[in-house]
């Protein structure tokens, strides 16, 4: 089991006024599943993504990754985490400006122990991956919103994590620069990467092979889809 | 991360934001900047008071008139000669014979006295009011005034009453401009002097222009031109300087007595070695610091809030970075780290810049001085003014840079890049 969570709550608490913001989820996943994690803007689903992303801590319950329990650790040993085993995605893109693909792409790098000389070459194969090399020395804020989300994957997939997190991956994008978004991480998936995808679109959504359903904090529906959507050029996201 | 990764990431940060480096280094350049002017101005002063000190000569007693006190309360007296100096009041007892009797005392090298007169002089209809300065002949070598062309008068010219003139610089151009001057003669009160000699430039010392006098003989200006006797003062130079304050005691007991003055409230006259003089220069000179470190306190203080202005906007724009970095992995120590250097590097670049731009700014400041009047203006940049301004830079750029990033390293990666 990648991830076992069991009566995950989060409480935030600002000036006395008591926020509920998830309701006690339980909810596991397997390595190699692709899911979508859907629901209403204010229904929890970028809080859940967060927590099962190290990026934020539950109030209470139970998160266990790859049979460790999380809840336990400290700031220093969830940075390795995020560091190692997971990718982001946003639907900001959150690119260093006027910092050129490569540098942009190699940031998760920085951090980690692999050795200098695999460096370069490990972000030369994911920018490739994302057809994304003819643009290598550009600046980032020199790019197309579509290109820039590619750039965002190629470093997701620099450190080659267990799971991709993408929130909102096409929010910010016109129809033909989603699809090829989508089609990318479909790709992955079927390459055997674990991906945890969160929208608000049931379009968007139908492109995964699992949908959990939130609203208000709770999980209201979680089941395979049916008729997945396979992203092909020509279609159109809505 | 390794130190050296994080130096270099610190230098493409730095280069990749032009605009923000730009900004956060000249903060740190103007204070570094600031100061050393301030302290370099500071020692030309001081070096401008002491070197005019030193065209007087250090190895002089002056004996000045004085009007006398008249009362026993000594506020009330001062008042009183303060009163009789306004109400024009001459002292007209101090005579060549007292200079004569000065010379003669043991630690005496020689002397000459003066007195000063104006009056209209003109050259080939030219009209001057000048100030004329009648010396004796030992003018010449006790003084440290030197002969640009030509010669100074001589005893035999002063006792014979010769009407001779030596000029300063500055009148002999207003007078003559470019054309030769020894042989010809100009007219002192309708009366016709020769001019012997021109002096040196020598520039204003103490509010005093040197280059616009007209010297002449003491003897002559007393007797052809102010129909007086007496003189205004007497400068000697003494041979041991430690024996200077025993002979200036010495002076004022002879002076007295060839004045007929028993009680020394009532001297008509003063005697300063230049010893006394520098003391009081000291205090000048000690206001004059007191002031410049007033004024190095609130160049400090204005680069200070530059600094940290500056480094506290970059930092707290920078929040969403920092949030990044640690989304992908980067945790407290490595977003500090690269915060401290990247502080570091500006001070350090900032402060080469600044410490350049002080020098040449003092440079240009003491060029200006010694065009402008003030010859003994020096260039003076102080090991200490490097030292205290590196500091404080490096302390102000340094804390300013690293106290908002530590509150930004320990927001949780999700808050920071959210914001």
């Amino acid at each position: 089991m990648l991830i076992s969570v069991s009566n995950l709550k989060k409480i935030y608490v600002s000036d006395e006024v008591v926020t509920k913001v998830l309701h006690g989820l339980t909810l596991n996943i397997e390595s190699g599943e692709f899911v979508s994690i859907m629901g209403p803007s204010g229904s929890g689903k970028s809080t859940l993504m967060h927590i099962l992303g190290f990026l934020d801590k539950p109030s209470s319950g139970k998160y266990y990754f790859e049979g460790q329990d999380v809840t336990k650790l400290e700031d220093e040993q969830l940075a390795l985490l995020r560091n190692g085993k997971v990718g982001f995605v946003f639907q900001t893109f959150n690119l260093l400006p006027r910092t050129s693909v490569f540098d942009n792409v190699k940031l998760p790098l920085l951090y980690s122990k692999m050795p200098d000389e695999e460096k370069d070459e490990r972000v030369k194969k994911v920018i490739n991956a994302v057809d994304m090399s003819h643009r290598e020395n550009y600046f980032s804020n020199q790019l197309s919103g579509g290109e820039q989300q590619r750039v965002a994957i190629a470093r997701a997939l620099v450190n080659n994590p267990a799971i991709i997190f993408a929130d909102e991956p096409t929010g910010n994008l016109d129809s033909v620069s989603g699809v090829q978004i989508m089609k990318i991480l479909q790709k992955l998936n079927d390459q055997g990467k674990t991906i945890i995808l969160v929208t608000h679109e049931i379009y968007t959504s139908e492109h995964a092979k699992r949908i959990i359903k939130i609203k208000d904090g709770r999980i209201v529906g979680d089941e395979p889809v049916m008729n997945r959507r396979i992203a092909t050029d020509g279609e159109i996201l809505k | 991360m390794n130190l050296i990764n994080s130096a270099k990431l610190s230098i493409l940060n730095l280069s990749v934001n032009k605009v923000r480096t730009l900004l956060t280094t000249s903060g740190i350049i103007i204070g570094i900047a600031s100061v050393i002017v301030v302290m370099s101005a500071g020692e030309g002063i001081k070096s401008l008071i002491l070197g005019q000190l030193d065209t007087f000569g250090t190895d002089i007693i002056e004996t000045e008139i004085k009007v006398p006190n008249t009362a026993k309360n000594k506020t009330q007296s001062q008042q009183e000669s303060g009163i009789a100096m306004v109400q024009g009041v001459q002292v007209t007892t101090l005579k060549l014979k007292d200079m004569e009797d000065i010379n003669k005392l043991p630690n005496i090298k020689g002397s000459y006295s003066g007195i000063l007169g104006q009056e209209a002089t003109s050259y080939q209809g030219k009209l001057k009011k000048v100030f004329l300065y009648g010396v004796t002949a030992s003018y010449d070598e006790i003084d440290r005034g030197e002969i640009a062309e030509g010669r100074f008068f001589s005893e035999s010219e002063d006792k014979g009453l010769a009407q001779v003139v030596v000029l300063g610089s500055e009148l002999k151009q207003d007078l003559f401009g470019e054309s030769d001057v020894l042989g010809k003669e100009i007219k002192i009160k309708k009366k016709n002097f020769q001019v012997v000699g021109v002096m040196k430039k020598r520039g204003s010392i103490a509010f005093f222009n040197f280059d616009d006098l007209a010297y002449v003989p003491v003897r002559t200006l007393q007797k052809k031109i102010l129909g007086v006797e007496h003189l205004v003062h007497i400068i000697s130079q003494f041979e041991n300087k430690y024996q200077a304050e025993y002979t200036a005691e010495q002076i004022r007991r002879l002076v007295r007595e060839n004045h007929d003055i028993t009680d020394p409230d009532k001297d008509d006259f003063v005697v300063t070695t230049m010893a006394e003089a520098m003391e009081v220069l000291a205090t000048v000179t000690g206001a004059i610091t007191l002031l410049l470190l007033a004024l190095v306190g609130v160049s400090l203080i204005v680069g200070g809030v530059g600094i940290m202005n500056v480094m506290y906007v970059a930092v707290t724009e920078r929040t969403r970075e920092i949030g990044l970095r640690k989304t992908v992995g980067a945790n407290y120590a490595d977003v500090m780290r690269q915060f401290v250097i990247e502080s570091v590097l500006l001070t350090i670049i900032g402060g080469i810049i600044g410490i350049l731009l002080g020098i040449f700014i003092s440079f240009l400041l003491y060029r200006f001085a010694i065009t402008h009047g003030m010859p003994s203006w020096r260039f003076i940049i102080t090991l200490k003014s490097i030292i205290i301004a590196l500091g404080f830079s490096a302390f102000f750029g340094i804390f300013f840079g690293v106290m908002p990033a530590r509150r930004a390293a320990r927001l949780d990666p999700i808050q920071a890049l959210r914001t």
